[in-house]
């Protein structure tokens, strides 16, 4: 019992770590543009498939895993630069219906590019195996996962903190208008923005995609989640939405040990119970 | 056009509908123009933005059809149960949304949404899970499908002549007040909180209503009812149809279910057409089709003076 328990606790940062990288960039879109990215599933999705296409076409895994989420960066990108930015004077209604809109039309561009049903990825052979962490074996990729996940949650946190992009974009969720007022161009900042936070989207979907495999409705799975990720999180904090990820990974990985059919539903009663006892999230601070 | 012209062509089109095309088709549009109107109250009139509509369209159906297959409860006893059910779910869910207003107001529906889907995905014991609730029998005097259809129209218009009266009451212009400044509405003694929740109760049980009308149409209720992306497509026919005018989202109930009958026979993948045309109405067209034809109208009255 404590094996698994331990085991399903790994299982719970692991997978909760990916909700906090594709959650920070939502938090992220959210926090300098106001506008809950609807397309953020779909993003992720196309991390994963992208990921699929480039090592099926140049056979490496690291060179797939910087291409991939560079490729939906670029897609994100092209989003908000031919869409989103039109939107900007209408209310903020619309540009959430014009991503859900987006979000319908690369949905199904995958479907049409990779075929309805879902395929599998494997990790390259090195990282196939299990490891020995003296309780239990537990597979390597998964820790992999860990470390490369952590890793860019660190890198994040120095470019948010040590350049001055960062500083901008951590000054646009503060106060958007402050942002204007020093003369800085609000639209290089709102695209940079859009394009990290979908890379971020991808590169969660790239590393996802050897463990929980390719299906086309991926993404609208994951993006429900991704709002608990947010709603727990507080609007707008970054860090909380990396412990709101973890948290919700691991609620729902222990729920399956003992009510298997309430993992998918334990996240939401959760965000209904941080709501009522904590309206701006457990790290929010407005 | 004033309100009678207007209610007068529904009229006109409600007796066409079931001649022109299959009567089970122009009771379905019916099912969803009670949803989208009822959706309406809350976007256009009380400027919320759902995104978890399809929790009572998908309830509704549940609750009516449990109530008739395992009770053999008679229809109008389902019919009441299924709305009064969702507006009391309404209640309960609508009490932890209208706590935050905004952004977070839109990602609350939709999260609960998409809870109430993974029970209904889970209980499959009660719901029929993935494969839907079927076996949901019309009473005999009902099978015929016109004389089903005259019935949904019935209620169709008695529903939206109650919606209509609630958005012309007091209430209703609580409501535009509420839509159009909240700080004001708030500082004038209102309660901002309560008259949200009390148009997401109301727009909840419609919707149940409907999602029950729903599942009598082909005896099933499939678990797309109550999935998100269900919710997206009555935000799609609100919109498409014209949040701006009472009758608009009947019209976009209608132009909805005529674009997906015909365009899912030869392509599988229709939703991307609906995305495109909605990711269009977003960019160019925000009062939907009423829009058209109001400019239409216009031109042609400036034709006529000419």
């Amino acid at each position: 019992m404590i094996v698994l328990i331990a085991s399903q606790l790994i299982n719970g940062v692991v997978t909760g770590m990916l909700y906090a990288l594709v959650g920070v960039g939502l938090t992220l879109i959210l926090g300098v543009l106001n506008i809950p990215n609807f397309a953020h599933g779909v993003l992720f999705a196309f991390g994963a498939y992208f990921f699929l296409a480039a090592t099926q076409a140049f056979g490496g895994f690291w060179l797939g895993l910087i291409l991939a989420p560079f490729g939906v960066a670029l897609l994100g990108g092209a989003i908000e630069y031919l869409g989103v930015r039109r939107l900007y004077t209408a209310h903020h209604d619309y540009q959430l219906l014009f991503l859900f809109a987006i979000a319908l039309i690369l949905q199904e561009t995958i479907v049409l590019i990779w075929g309805p049903v879902g395929t599998t990825i494997q990790p390259p052979s090195y990282l196939a195996g299990g490891v020995d962490l003296g309780i239990t074996r537990y597979p390597l990729y998964r820790l992999v996962v860990m470390g490369l996940t952590t890793a860019i949650v660190v890198a994040l946190w120095l470019l948010l903190t040590r350049t001055n992009i960062g500083a901008i974009v951590r000054a646009g969720i503060e106060s958007r208008e402050m942002v204007e007022v020093l003369g800085i161009d609000v639209q290089k900042v709102f695209l940079f923005t859009f394009a990290l936070g979908s890379w971020l989207a991808g590169v969660a979907g790239s590393i996802a995609a050897p463990i929980t495999g390719l299906t086309p409705s991926m993404g609208f799975d994951i993006l429900p989640v991704t709002f608990v990720v947010v709603v727990i999180a507080g609007l707008g904090s970054i860090m909380g939405a990396i412990g709101a990820g973890i948290l919700i990974g691991i609620a729902q990985s222990l729920t399956t040990i003992w009510v298997p059919e309430a993992a998918n539903v334990v996240i939401y009663l959760l965000m209904g119970l941080t709501i009522m006892l904590r309206p701006q999230g457990l790290f929010g601070r407005r | 056009m004033r309100d009678r012209t207007q209610f007068l062509l529904l009229i006109v089109a409600l007796v066409l509908a079931p001649v022109l095309g299959r009567p089970v088709i122009a009771a379905e549009i019916l099912a969803f123009a009670i949803t989208a109107v009822a959706n309406n109250m809350l976007l256009g009139y009380t400027g919320m933005l759902s995104f978890g509509q399809a929790t009572f369209f998908g309830v509704g159906g549940y609750v009516a059809g449990l109530m008739m297959v395992h009770w053999n409860a008679p229809l109008w006893l389902a019919l009441a149960g299924a709305a009064g059910g969702c507006a009391l779910l309404a209640a309960a869910i609508g009490a932890v949304c209208v706590q935050r207003v905004g952004l977070y107001f839109i990602m609350l529906t939709f999260a609960f949404n998409q809870m109430f889907y993974f029970i209904a995905y889970s209980w499959s014991s009660l719901t029929g899970g993935e494969d839907g609730l079927a076996g949901i029998g019309r009473p005999a005097w009902l099978r015929d499908e016109l004389r089903f259809y005259i019935l949904v129209a019935v209620l169709f218009l008695l529903s939206l002549a109650a919606m209509k009266r609630i958005v012309d009451s007091s209430w209703g212009r609580l409501f535009r007040a509420v839509r159009d400044n909240p700080d004001r509405a708030a500082a004038t003694g209102h309660d901002v909180r309560r008259l949200k929740l009390l148009s997401f109760v109301i727009a909840g049980g419609f919707t149940g209503l409907a999602g029950a009308l729903y599942g009598l149409v082909y005896g099933i209720v499939p678990i797309d009812s109550i999935h998100w992306l269900r919710s997206g497509d009555i935000v799609f026919m609100t919109l498409i149809g014209g949040s701006g005018n009472f009758f608009g989202p009947v019209i976009g109930a209608a132009f909805y279910i005529w674009l997906s009958e015909t365009v899912s026979l030869f392509w599988d993948r229709w939703p991307m057409i609906l995305g495109i045309v909605f990711a269009l109405v977003v960019l160019f067209l925000r009062g939907g089709i009423v829009e058209i034809l109001t400019r239409l109208a216009g031109l042609a009255k400036r034709r006529a003076a000419a």
